[in-house]
């Protein structure tokens, strides 16, 4: 028998799952529908005015860093589980360290680069102020 | 040690310097850079006077010289040209006697130039002597070249010297006209001789002129049966056929050059240019570079009768042809410039008919005589200011007989008058070919018997000019008063004559054969150097294949001998008689007129000019109306026609980048869609 | 992965293999020369921030590419990676020998003009150092490809290559054409990584590996032809963006027009070169002629692409009025005659490794010509000089010697002889009649004919016509006309210089078909 088919079939159940729970709580579930209801979940926030605005860039710098040290994460921990394995099978201590050492210090640079460059600096923008003294007066 | 030898290409760059001393230099110097000249030549000549010595073995054992000075392309590796194409230096016994002659010829050019350029007042004359300097160097460059290709190459620029000098008075309306149809003509042969070029480093991929692996050590090889496989012929044709096309190809310069028949034409018009010009073209360098070339690559021409017959043939033609038309003109240099084609018809005889040693001969004689020849003539026309006409002189024998002394010993030997050189020399040649063809050649009869006659009108023509020149009264005002000329026109005529005296003693065959004395200097000369081009070399080839052997008529070799001296001295002076008792009168007359029609068809050369001029008028310029139309309608048709299309597709093309990048998206994938069908399909992928 | 192998790859950056004195991972000396230096770069800028020190950063910058290409020189000369066989690094992720020698030293020598060339045309800007740095870090990218020996290395190196050269485009923020130049290139760029990307999945899953060797050794057993030839095709349309082929090129008029021309230069010039190397090796070692099986054709793709690319390019450079756009156009063009190098190889072709050998020469010689080229376009952009024509009429009055340099470059380009661009292609066209693609040889020589067009238009609008209005060339900067020079030196002694060019890139690319 094909082992492709008990995978098929895993799918089917994990389609399945979902749209069945939906499909019973729209049946049982009343209807009422109200503002609060129907708008965009924002936190607890009331959303206002359009999403289609400009984002501040430091929006995107600070995403850009984070993924940036989210993938050092993810090569950095294979090489944590077969650290201690590898040095007990022999493999010197420089050859085992070296390349991370080298790989960590090289998103040092760019981190230390990105700082002087004022990548973290939260910049206030001038329509911020402007609203947060507003709000004070 | 050095040598002679390391001193050869000295030869050829010293007047090449004085080129450009006169070109750059020539105005702020006295005498228009002609002592830069006179210094070049005269030093080339002393060096060529070394390299003789050291080739006869004077200064050591005799020796010959060749040597590869430059390799300007081909040998480079990985690239498609399998030749290379070098400059080098051959210095054998035929080059270094050419040498001597040229640069002898070409110093007392420039020394006789000073009284007829500087003396006369010309204008231009850093320009004149650029151009005899370069004119020199390229002649000698040509002389020692030792291969095809490099000897084309100088060739050329003989050609080009030729252009510039003939045309030196480029104001008046002829001498540009002049020059130009000189080097027209000769590029028509010259056309041949880059093909023929072509040809034969298509066949034996070299153009060397020496050494076993030279062309013609090749070509004897093949015919041999040794090593046939080396030579590519052409078009299927076996070799000696094949090589027969080569021969001819490269004699289609030779014939230009040297003024044969048909591409004779454009030498009378020469004349347009100064007369030590003249000298230098006629006597040792532009018309002179043709038979050389033959003679310098006597080993392959020696290899096909054919070519060996047409060039006897052409040479004996054009003797007989140019005689007859040198009989009727009236300027001086007129005359002799028939003579000089008749006479350069007599080296192409001697060549044709296995008389190698006879051409160079002539060629060495020719060219002391006709130097002198021009040179007094030269003379002549400084002391009438300039009038050529024949008939407007007479009577200067008394008024400058320096000329007239020197002048009747060149024509003396023009005529071939025992014993000047002329005779010795002409003698041979018509002896050369006499004995092959009675040998078994008999074409070659054909060709001896019109050079015979031709000494007929040479010795008429010749002795018209001199009397009409010299003797009788004076038929003008200038003729009474000439002008008079100084050292340096009478010195070189003087060194001239001598040699055209004595030059003839050198090779005296019927003396040599009547006495059994070893006087034979040229034969011996000419017998040694480099193997394979030695005058008993050529003399095997021509017995081996163009079956060329000695016939004798009553009393062996030596009654031919003597026969044949005998009957053309006679012819040559039956001929000076005639003009003796025609012209040397007090007063004159033309008897033209007694020859009837002919009279009309000698004036008019036998209507070469025009039927040259119709051939190049009507037949050339229909055919090239034909071209122009192809070119114009239907090759620029094309042309126009891609480049149209070409810029309409380009601004098509230009209309897709819309700088749209979602059309470009659309684009990319659609391509890579289509690139994905031809390629699935062609694979078969989607099966 | 298994833990052996992942060991193998660790230990394979310290452990001294028996290659002379050297260990084996000092092989890539020019990749991490460059690398380095484009951190060195970023620190200098770190420490101070926002630095305009031209003379610094450009002198750093030089230096490093400048000891990178003698790093190359040396190996090549010395014969690393060629003499005992190719070194193989990270299990067999990367390999150095002497293909990839050869383009670092192509890939080095423009970043040495293209700084020293910034050097002027960046004075007044800002974010110097992130120029230098993100040219160097592109550049050790390109290096990279260049010895890439697995797909995946191929795919980050490209990426490492194309992310700097996006921003590079666009570095002139204040200026709309660069802006939309850069995010034209960067969308056309993702578009075309995302086929590259898919094409490599492919191969992956009709092969089961992403080394070039396996790979071949997969494909030789003629399973899964239609997978693993769509995913070539794909792999094929990731090179045809990186070296500006039809129909990947359409970013290429925009970016090189819109960004600086020192970028330009590096783009068309290195940054084409590099995917040439990469799809030499690519097809060469993965795909190769002998064992593929015959449903994959890739040649006869490549010989589309040759053809299509060659002639718009040069049609379409033909009509434009924009200096600096038909040198983009001419630029695609030569991708064109380049693609020959694969478009005329068959199985067992006897001048195979001839043909690929002149399509590198080729890249070599383009490498000087055309970067000097894009160099002289900037210096006239310095000059504020327009970038029309017309507006070059009669600028070698005012600027001889640059103009005889540009003469140089565009005659060369055009492939006249006396200059290094006609040998190159000379031999480009004899080696592919040699192994009997005449027709290719036919049609190249067709689009050279028409591109003398194009080329000596520049070449009499400098020097022939009169300047429609007066110049005001100001300063003479020195740095573009050193590197200016440089390219024009190079281009002239490539004529002589030929013989061993032509002579070590036949060989090296003799041994990938060994």
């Amino acid at each position: 028998m094909n082992p492709w088919i008990a995978i098929g079939a895993l799918a089917v159940v994990g389609i399945g799952i979902p749209i069945g729970m939906m499909a019973v709580s729209s049946l049982l579930r009343p209807s009422v529908p109200e503002q609060g209801k129907s708008a965009t979940y924002e936190s607890g926030e009331i959303p206002t005015g359009t999403a289609r605005i400009q984002f501040n860039i430091q929006y995107y710098m600070v995403a850009l860093l984070f993924v940036v040290f989210d993938i050092e994460t993810v090569l950095i921990f294979p090489w944590t589980v077969i650290y201690r394995s590898a040095l007990e099978q022999g493999v010197s201590l420089g050859a085992v360290l070296t390349p991370m050492l080298v790989f960590v210090g090289i998103l040092v640079v760019g981190l230390l680069w990105a700082w002087r460059n004022g990548a973290v600096e939260w910049v206030k923008s001038p329509r911020a102020t402007r609203r947060k003294t507003e709000r004070q007066s | 040690m050095v040598g002679a030898f390391d001193f050869v290409p000295a030869i050829v760059l010293l007047p090449f310097f004085s080129f450009l001393v006169a070109l750059f230099l020539g105005k702020y110097m006295p005498k228009g850079g002609a002592l830069a000249g006179i210094t070049a030549t005269a030093g080339s000549l002393l060096l060529s006077i070394w390299t003789v010595l050291t080739v006869a073995g004077f200064t050591g054992t005799a020796t010959t010289y060749q040597q590869t000075l430059y390799t300007w392309a081909g040998g480079m590796e990985g690239t498609p040209l399998p030749y290379e194409l070098t400059f080098g230096l051959l210095i054998d016994p035929l080059s270094s006697m050419m040498l001597l002659i040229v640069t002898l010829v070409a110093f007392l050019v420039h020394v006789f130039s000073l009284g007829y350029m500087n003396d006369e007042g010309e204008t231009g004359l850093p320009r004149y002597y650029a151009g005899l300097g370069l004119f020199s160097a390229s002649m000698l460059g040509f002389v020692v070249a030792d291969n095809l290709l490099m000897a084309f190459m100088f060739f050329e620029l003989v050609g080009l010297c030729s252009y510039l000098l003939i045309g030196f008075w480029f104001r008046e309306e002829a001498p540009p006209s002049a020059a130009k149809k000189a080097f027209l003509v000769t590029r028509f042969g010259d056309y041949f001789f880059l093909i023929g070029v072509v040809a034969v480093f298509a066949t034996f991929g070299t153009a060397a002129f020496a050494g076993d692996g030279s062309f013609p050590a090749l070509a004897e090889a093949a015919l041999a049966g040794e090593g046939g496989g080396d030579v590519n012929t052409l078009f299927g044709l076996d070799p000696q056929a094949w090589f027969t096309v080569v021969g001819l190809l490269v004699l289609g310069g030779v014939v230009g050059k040297s003024a044969q028949f048909p591409l004779h034409t454009w030498l009378p018009d020469a004349m347009e240019g100064p007369t030590p010009v003249s000298a230098l073209i006629h006597a040792a360098t532009m018309v002179a570079a043709g038979v050389y070339l033959v003679a310098r690559m006597y080993g392959f021409y020696a290899l096909t009768p054919t070519t060996l017959a047409i060039i006897a043939f052409v040479g004996g033609f054009t003797a007989l042809f140019a005689a007859t038309m040198g009989v009727v003109k009236r300027e001086i240099k007129q005359v002799l410039a028939y003579s000089t084609i008749s006479q350069y018809g007599y080296m192409m005889l001697a060549l044709g008919s296995g008389g190698y040693i006879a051409a160079t001969f002539h060629l060495m004689t020719h060219a002391f005589f006709k130097a002198l020849l021009f040179l007094g003539a030269g003379s002549v026309i400084i002391a009438m200011h300039h009038n050529e006409n024949m008939w407007d002189m007479g009577g200067l024998k008394d008024r400058m007989p320096t000329t007239y002394y020197t002048f009747l010993a060149g024509s003396l030997a023009l005529a071939g008058i025992f014993p000047f050189s002329g005779f010795w020399s002409k003698d041979e040649v018509l002896y050369e070919a006499l004995v092959h063809g009675l040998g078994g050649s008999p074409l070659l009869l054909a060709a001896w018997a019109m050079g015979l006659l031709a000494v007929f009108f040479t010795g008429f023509y010749t002795f018209r000019m001199v009397f009409l020149t010299f003797h009788g009264k004076p038929r003008t005002d200038t003729a009474r008063n000439p002008h008079g000329v100084r050292w340096n026109v009478k010195g070189p005529l003087a060194v001239l004559a001598v040699l055209a005296v004595v030059a003839g003693f050198i090779n005296m065959v019927p003396v040599a054969k009547l006495t059994g004395l070893e006087i034979e200097f040229l034969h011996d000369w000419l017998a040694h150097g480099p193997s394979g081009l030695t005058s008993e070399h050529y003399s095997e080839l021509t017995h081996d294949y163009a079956n060329y052997s000695v016939g004798t008529l009553v009393g062996g070799e030596l009654g031919t001998a003597l026969i044949s001296g005998a009957v053309s001295l006679g012819l040559a002076l039956a001929g000076a008689g005639l003009a003796y008792s025609l012209y040397n009168v007090p007063e004159p007359v033309e008897h033209t007129d007694r020859l009837g029609s002919a009279k009309d068809v000698l004036f008019n050369n036998y209507y070469q000019d025009e039927y040259q001029v119709w051939l190049a008028n009507d037949v050339a310029r229909g055919i090239s109306r034909g071209a122009d139309k192809f070119d114009q309608g239907v090759v620029d048709g094309v042309v126009n026609g891609i480049s149209s299309v070409s810029l309409l597709s380009g601004s098509r093309v230009r209309r897709i980048q819309t700088g749209v990048v979602s059309n470009y998206a659309a684009l990319l994938t659609l391509g890579l869609v289509a690139l994905l069908v031809i390629l699935g399909l062609q694979g078969g992928w989607f099966v | 992965m298994t833990a052996p192998a992942a060991f193998a790859g660790l230990t394979a950056l310290a452990s001294p293999m028996q290659m002379g004195q050297l260990p084996d991972w000092t092989a890539l000396a020019p990749v991490l020369i460059l690398a380095v230096t484009g951190l060195v770069l970023l620190l200098i800028d770190s420490i101070d921030a926002d630095t305009t020190n031209s003379a610094l950063l450009a002198g750093v910058s030089t230096l490093g590419a400048a000891a990178a290409l003698a790093a190359t020189a040396w190996s090549l000369a010395t014969g690393v990676g060629q003499d005992g066989g190719a070194i193989t690094l990270f299990a067999d992720a990367l390999v150095v020998d002497g293909m990839s020698l050869f383009f670092t030293a192509i890939f080095t020598s423009v970043v040495v003009m293209v700084t020293i060339a910034s050097y002027d045309y960046l004075r007044d800007h800002k974010h110097q150092g992130e120029f230098y740095s993100l040219v160097l870090f592109a550049a050790s990218g390109m290096a990279l490809m260049a010895s890439a020996n697995s797909l995946a290395t191929v795919l980050v190196s490209l990426e490492l290559a194309s992310l700097p050269s996006y921003v590079l485009v666009a570095y002139l923020k204040e200026n709309r054409g660069s802006v939309e130049a850069g995010l034209k290139y960067f969308l056309i760029g993702a578009l075309s990584a995302a086929v590259f990307t898919f094409g490599i999945s492919l191969v992956y899953a009709a092969t089961g590996s992403l080394i070039f060797a396996d790979i071949a050794e997969a494909l030789s057993g003629g399973e899964f032809v239609g997978i693993a030839g769509l995913g070539v095709l794909m792999v094929a349309g990731g090179f045809a963006f990186k070296t500006a082929s039809v129909p990947f090129h359409f970013w290429a008029p925009e970016a090189y027009e819109g960004a600086p021309a020192p970028v330009s230069a590096f783009l068309s010039s290195a940054s084409k070169a590099a995917g040439f190397a990469v799809a030499f090796r690519v097809f060469v070692e993965a795909f190769p002629l002998a064992t593929i099986p015959e449903g994959i054709n890739w040649v006869l793709a490549f010989q589309i692409l040759a053809v299509v690319t060659m002639t718009l390019g040069n049609f379409a450079a033909a009509t434009q009025e924009n200096v600096k756009r038909m040198l983009a156009y001419s630029s695609i063009g030569h991708a064109g005659y380049a693609l020959i190098g694969l478009a005329a190889l068959s199985a067992g072709g006897s001048a195979n490794g001839n043909v690929l050998g002149a399509s590198m020469a080729h890249l070599f010689v383009y490498g000087f010509m055309n970067t000097g080229a894009f160099l002289f376009i900037a210096m006239v952009e310095r000059w504020g000089v327009g970038r029309t024509f017309e507006d070059y009429n009669g600028l070698a009055t005012q600027a001889p010697v640059a103009c005889v340099a540009m003469s140089v470059f565009m005659f060369s380009l055009a492939g006249l002889p006396p200059f290094g661009g006609f040998f190159s292609k000379y031999f480009l066209f004899f080696e592919a009649i040699e192994n009997g693609f005449w027709w290719l040889a036919a049609i190249g020589a067709l689009n050279s004919v028409l591109s003398l067009f194009y080329y000596s238009r520049v070449v009499r609008a400098m020097w022939f016509e009169d300047p429609s209005g007066s110049f005001e060339l100001g300063s003479q900067p020195v740095g573009l006309y050193a590197a200016v020079m440089i390219a024009a030196v190079g281009t002239v002694l490539l004529l002589p210089g030929f013989p061993p060019v032509i002579e070590t890139a036949q060989t090296v690319a003799g041994t990938l078909f060994a």
